[in-house]
């Protein structure tokens, strides 16, 4: 019951948009998730690149943010995995491009 | 003085010595993807990851504005993909359930 108070009552709790911008995070991560079911064609490569950077910046920045943000850290750390492996899906699926061919042997 | 206004904004809390700067920054490239998929046919939209894009661009725009620093690139960021994520959800939303109208009537 005190948990639940110290939670609700936080800098960083659910009376705040402290609490809710990264919950609206956790929505990238879920749209992600869902997508892992669909077809590399239907992927989009520049979308799933930009997410990697955004997440790996994203990470650094709920750590330096004020106040501290962990949920959010959780969020893009948890974004960076699954856009990597849908990123992963997509380049596979698209091959090597032309101009790599001289390196591949 | 112009070197003066420059070198505010380079000291700037905010500014680019900070990851305040570059995490918003790298978020610009979001709404620039989504500009590039405009292009796309409707069907190979995602309404799950459109809806990502337009709830967390209005959540942060209000969140941007109430953090330490105030952050008014990761304001306008949010701002923009909230308004990219708007237009493809009316191209699926057009796309699926007006087209039919009109290729029902064609049958009929």
């Amino acid at each position: 019951m005190k948990f639940l108070k110290t939670f609700l009552n936080s800098p960083v709790g659910p009376k705040t948009t402290h609490f809710w911008g990264p919950i609206a995070n956790w929505g990238f991560v879920i749209a992600a998730l869902a997508d892992t079911r669909k077809p590399p064609d239907m992927l989009s490569g520049n979308m799933t690149a930009v997410m990697c950077l955004y997440s790996a910046s994203g990470m650094r920045f709920a750590w330096m943010v004020q106040p501290r943000n962990h949920l959010l850290l959780a969020c893009h750390a948890t974004n960076e995995t699954v856009q990597l492996f849908q990123f992963s899906r997509w380049a596979k699926h698209e091959g090597c491009p032309r101009q790599l061919w001289p390196l591949m042997g | 003085m112009a070197t003066s206004k420059l070198q505010a904004l380079w000291n700037h809390p905010a500014g680019p010595k900070t990851i305040h700067f570059w995490a918003p920054t790298f978020k610009w490239g979001i709404s620039i993807a989504n500009i590039a998929d405009f292009a796309k046919p409707p069907e190979k939209l995602s309404y799950p990851q459109q809806i990502a894009v337009t709830a967390t661009g209005i959540i942060w725009s209000r969140y941007s504005t109430v953090i330490t620093p105030k952050n008014w690139n990761l304001f306008s960021v949010n701002v923009a993909m909230a308004g990219t994520g708007l237009y493809q959800l009316s191209r699926k939303i057009r796309h699926d359930y007006f087209n039919e109208e009109e290729t029902a009537s064609i049958k009929e």
